[in-house]
């Protein structure tokens, strides 16, 4: 258990690599997390890890970690993105009005809600990088404006094309199988590869980590501290406007609130899975861990018919149970 | 702001604006806001708003102004309390469901849902204080938490409060709820002058230089966490008394418009700089937002969106301001 007490001072030249030291133990806890709790589903409810059960919790677990991967790219320099509950709704809800259903006008749908996602995190990033707002405060107002945006520009769900389905093509994408595996997962797969490969192995990644260290010294070392905390926060923005388009393909129509589990959601996959909140440390792979064996501790919870109440403070409780056990700050003095 | 290294060079009022420069910027803030209120008030109505204007304001801005005092002294230490709506999830449908028409019941149970209010925070303040675990995650476990408290303590939205309790508390008639906020105001003014106050604005600053000048910094994190829990218990019993019913959720929403009141209020999110009194007027800033966009007759559909907007600006012209003052003064 020695290795869990996070003792030693922030190294930021761990380059690349995922060499098991003290900080991608956790990522490996949280994985095993995740195993014994399909493990326990398993003996309270013979059936939860068979192949097709595996399958369902995994796409779901890739709806909050396509979330959780802005989170992460935000949270690794300190800072926290509070707009993604609505950005992700007003996404999902533009995706179906702007393609209205057809597979024609995806290609149009997919770029306009995607580079909506990118401005409004832009602007995030624009806010907190040049006009000093905290991060806080600034994602807390994109929230709020986006949540007036979607529920002004779609009369509270109620314009002519707001009951519009995802087009069938993203339907597909996402419900399909390809070699037996939803394409979800693919989907997921390929964005865990692309998002660990850049913060790992590019430059732009190591800089993410340097900036998340210390920002002054990144600074003066030659990083370009404001324009990689706008991109970030723009990546932060297309993270949540997929998850946006990607549950509405999963559920086929838009609703209004769709985004706001996703908030507590993402925020604790990353801790869970090891990412420092206070930024640079982490990886996102221990994102994807977190995000696996927090759907999976839902899972579990509802297959033994346990009321909303009961569910809601056990997962307060596990999330302060894994925090004691390796989110604790050093003793001073 | 380095206001105390410029203090020799710049006469006192300029450092006293200095040192206040959020205080003011709300009160003015708050002024215009009114004006604009009376002025499209009449433009609608042909007269000025009264008395139940008034009163409806004060009474609607109970629950957001204790929940911001609280949620101020956490911000002070450098912290953050985002189970603030959870506690008032918890707290509303605790009095809702229990407090009864006579006034022993109403006194006990005040004090006991104050106390359980109090206990939240105080689980809040041990973690973060000896549990050394980041505020924001702690209350964002223990926001889960009280919320699946709430839910089991009242299922579905209901349960009534006395009407006797709701006069007591916000006063339809009258705007006597004043009474409590200047109370909370003069309280806060004394408190800030104990030991306890300066200790809460010492660790805000610089907790390491606070712990070697013999602050206790764990005590005073675990008393401001039980104070925010105790504050939020006192929103969750307005917004019961409001509502004159309980509901599991209606107090949700105040974490975020808690933050959004004292970020109005000039209190520094980075901690130790901040009036508490600001945080006050900040919460009566946000309903005035509300009520001028009713009168208005802008679609309260778009109602977040012109707050979120709002927000942006009052804190991108206080940082400004900030800097040509520190820039004046310099």
């Amino acid at each position: 258990m020695s290795a869990t007490e996070p003792t030693e001072e922030p190294t930021p030249t761990r380059a690349g690599g995922f060499r098991i030291g003290k900080d991608n133990w956790r990522i490996v806890y949280a994985f095993l997390a995740a195993i014994l709790l399909f493990v326990t589903g398993e003996f309270v409810h013979p059936g939860f890890a068979s192949l097709a059960s595996v399958e369902s919790i995994l796409t779901i677990a890739s709806f909050v970690g396509l979330a959780a991967a802005g989170q992460t790219f935000v949270i690794l320099i300190g800072g926290i993105d509070l707009s993604s509950p609505w950005v992700l709704n007003g996404a999902a809800i533009l995706m179906a009005t702007s393609s209205l259903g057809q597979d024609a006008r995806t290609p149009y749908a997919l770029a306009l809600t995607l580079g909506m996602g990118a401005l409004a995190g832009a602007t995030n990033g624009v806010g907190i990088a040049f006009f000093g707002a905290p991060a806080v405060v600034m994602t807390l107002a994109m929230n709020g404006i986006m949540e007036g945006l979607t529920l002004g520009a779609s009369g509270g769900m109620t314009c002519a094309s707001c009951a519009s389905y995802a087009p069938p093509i993203v339907q597909a994408a996402v419900h399909g199988t390809f070699l037996g595996a939803p394409l979800a997962l693919y989907l997921w797969l390929a964005v865990i590869v692309i998002v660990s490969f850049t913060l790992s192995f590019t430059r732009f990644g190591r800089n993410v980590y340097a900036i998340g260290n210390n920002s002054l010294a990144s600074y003066l070392a030659g990083v370009n501290v404001r324009a990689t905390t706008v991109i970030l926060y723009m990546l932060s923005g297309i993270f949540s406007a997929l998850a946006g388009i990607v549950l509405v393909g999963f559920g086929g129509q838009a609703s209004l609130g769709m985004g706001n589990p996703y908030l507590f959601q993402s925020i604790a996959a990353v801790v869970i899975g090891g990412v420092y909140i206070l930024g640079g440390r982490g990886h996102y792979l221990g994102t994807v861990a977190g995000a696996v064996s927090l759907v999976t501790l839902v899972s579990v919870l509802m297959s033994v018919n346990m009321p909303e109440y009961g569910r809601s403070i056990i997962y307060g409780v596990a999330i302060l149970a894994l925090l004691l056990l390796y989110g604790r700050e050093q003793k001073e003095v | 702001m380095s206001a105390d290294r410029s203090q020799p060079r710049a006469s006192r009022s300029a450092h006293w604006i200095g040192r206040n420069i959020g205080l003011l910027l709300v009160f003015a803030i708050l002024a215009s806001s009114v004006a604009l209120y009376c002025a499209i008030y009449f433009a609608e109505q042909k007269t000025l708003p009264g008395n139940f204007e008034l009163t409806s304001t004060v009474n609607n801005t109970m629950p957001l102004a204790m929940s911001a005092l609280g949620q101020a002294i956490v911000i002070l230490t450098r912290g953050i309390d985002l189970s603030v709506g959870g506690i008032m999830d918890f707290t509303n449908a605790l009095a809702a469901v229990h407090m009864k028409a006579d006034p022993v019941s109403m006194i006990v149970w005040t004090v006991l849902v104050l106390g359980a209010g109090a206990l939240g925070g105080l689980l809040n303040g041990l973690l973060v204080g000896y549990g050394r675990l980041q505020p924001i995650l702690v209350t964002l476990a223990t926001l889960s938490i009280f919320q699946g408290v709430a839910l089991r303590v009242l299922p579905e939205p209901g349960g009534a409060i006395p009407p006797g309790y709701t006069a007591a508390l916000v006063n339809t008639d009258q705007p006597y709820a004043l009474l409590y906020v200047l109370g909370a105001a003069l309280l806060w003014t004394a408190l800030r002058r104990t030991r306890i106050g300066v200790a809460l604005y010492a660790i805000g600053n610089d907790e390491q230089s606070a712990r070697a000048h013999g602050v206790d910094v764990v005590r005073t994190k675990v008393i401001a966490y039980t104070l925010s829990g105790m504050l939020a218990a006192a929103g969750g019993l307005c917004l019961a008394a409001n509502a004159t019913a309980g509901d599991a959720t209606s107090g949700s929403g105040f974490t975020l418009t808690s933050i959004v009141a004292v970020v109005l209020g000039g209190v520094s999110l980075f901690g130790g700089r901040g009036n508490m009194i600001g945080a006050l007027a900040g919460a009566f800033v946000t309903t005035m937002i509300v009520n001028i966009l009713f009168f208005a007759h802008i679609d309260p559909l778009y109602q977040s969106f012109y707050e979120g907007l709002f927000l942006i600006v009052a804190v991108v012209l206080g940082a400004a301001l900030g800097g040509l003052l520190k820039r004046g003064r310099a």
